[in-house]
């Protein structure tokens, strides 16, 4: 039971520092909240989508911001919906960036998005990393027979 | 199913009852080009045991509607209980199929939530409450929203407190087209109040009308999360926008 109770407290110490740091807000609680016995996946499903989604997104951009002619409508395009996704899991900090990102797209700055669509990525990257490194401790709880603290 | 008008107590604990019979069954059309966002409000409203059926786009829920030709029948991800469109002709729509309640996402590409809005204000789909959602806070939009005759206007992202504002819609689509709203569904409309002193948020407050209303729409704007203002960017009060 040792085992199970440190797991326990890595997964609580983990995920609240995750709030902490701004990596994830209230709107993850929320989709957790959606978790129950019929939707024992929920949290992981629409987190695998925001993932593919992000993926296909930020491939987007970056070909889009790479072009000659910079198609600044379809930048604005793809960034909401990552707004919008990001909002939805709960991904503060990629949502941050892309309403700053929004604004360069609007003002037709290259630069600006360059850069916005660096720190994206890098929030991506981060939040995706944290998030798998959440969920493997979630199924390492699960494996040693223990509850997944709420 | 037969819904008792009575109001007397034995037949309203009835009524409940067969209310929740009846909300078993509502059945709500979900619009938006998002996965994520589709997935999200097809388990909140599931949740509260609608059916739901999703679509990714306006087009799409037009042909659902029945109100575009379609020569193929491709399914989006429906991953509800109904199949995605009618077996008869499109002049058909009302004896094929019932939906209690469209939920539209604002800013989708190609046909818009307002555009979708519009369409369906203009058709035989027009008794239908429409709730538009969006992630974005612009009153101009919310104002134009509720004057096409929107009912109700939600912030995304959505959460499990965002539903009990569908349900005076839900429950009015119980009754035939034309009658008034029975005094016991309580319907809620939504009140924006003016005052936010120190600019910061807006607080919406509940008001219990419980009198009877002619098939209005009772359209309002629900914020749920505080919305930062300027001065000069202040929502005015809405309240029972009457919609001609």
């Amino acid at each position: 039971m040792a085992g199970v109770s440190q797991l326990q407290k890595q997964f609580v110490d983990y995920k609240a520092s995750l709030f902490q740091e701004g990596v994830l807000d209230e709107q993850f609680d929320q989709l957790q909240g959606l978790q129950d016995e019929s939707n024992p996946n929920f949290v992981v499903e629409v987190v695998s989508l925001f993932f593919q989604d992000s993926e296909r997104l930020l491939n987007d951009l970056t070909k889009t911001l790479n072009q000659q002619g910079v198609d600044f409508k379809k930048v604005g395009a793809n960034v909401h919906q990552l707004k919008g996704s990001s909002s939805s899991i709960g991904a503060q900090r990629v949502q941050r960036v892309c309403i700053a990102f929004r604004n360069y797209g609007e003002e037709h700055n290259i630069e600006g998005c360059l850069k916005s669509l660096q720190l994206v990525k890098h929030e991506y990257t981060i939040v995706k990393n944290k998030l798998e490194t959440l969920f493997k401790l979630e199924q390492q709880i699960l494996a040693a027979g223990g509850i997944v603290p709420r | 199913m037969e819904v008792m008008k009575s109001l007397s107590d034995v037949a309203d604990s009835k009524q409940q009852q067969e209310q929740q019979q009846q909300q078993q069954h509502f059945h709500v059309l979900a619009v938006d080009d998002s996965v994520i966002d589709r997935k999200l409000l097809e388990r909140l409203l599931k949740g509260s045991s609608y059916k739901v059926t999703c679509v990714d786009s306006g087009d799409e829920a037009l042909k659902y509607l029945g109100l575009i030709d379609h020569d193929d029948q491709k399914p989006t991800d429906s991953s509800s209980l109904t199949s995605p469109y009618p077996q008869q002709s499109s002049s058909e729509q009302e004896g094929s199929k019932v939906i209690n309640l469209i939920m539209t996402d604002y800013c989708m590409p190609g046909m818009s939530g307002y555009d979708l809005l519009k369409r369906v204000k203009g058709s035989s789909w027009k008794d239908i409450p429409v709730v538009v959602m969006s992630s974005e806070n612009v009153p101009s939009r919310i104002n134009m929203c509720l004057e096409e005759g929107a009912e109700e206007f939600l912030l995304k992202p959505l959460q499990i407190s965002d539903l009990k504002k569908l349900q005076p819609y839900l429950l009015k689509t119980l009754d035939q087209p034309s009658s008034s709203i029975d005094s016991s569904n309580n319907l809620v409309v939504e009140e924006i109040g003016d005052d936010d002193h120190d600019g910061q948020s807006k607080i919406n407050e509940e008001i219990n009308k419980g009198s009877v209303m002619n098939n209005t729409n009772a359209s309002s704007i629900s914020k749920r999360k505080a919305v930062t203002t300027e001065t000069s960017d202040r929502i005015p009060k809405m309240k029972g926008l009457v919609v001609a």
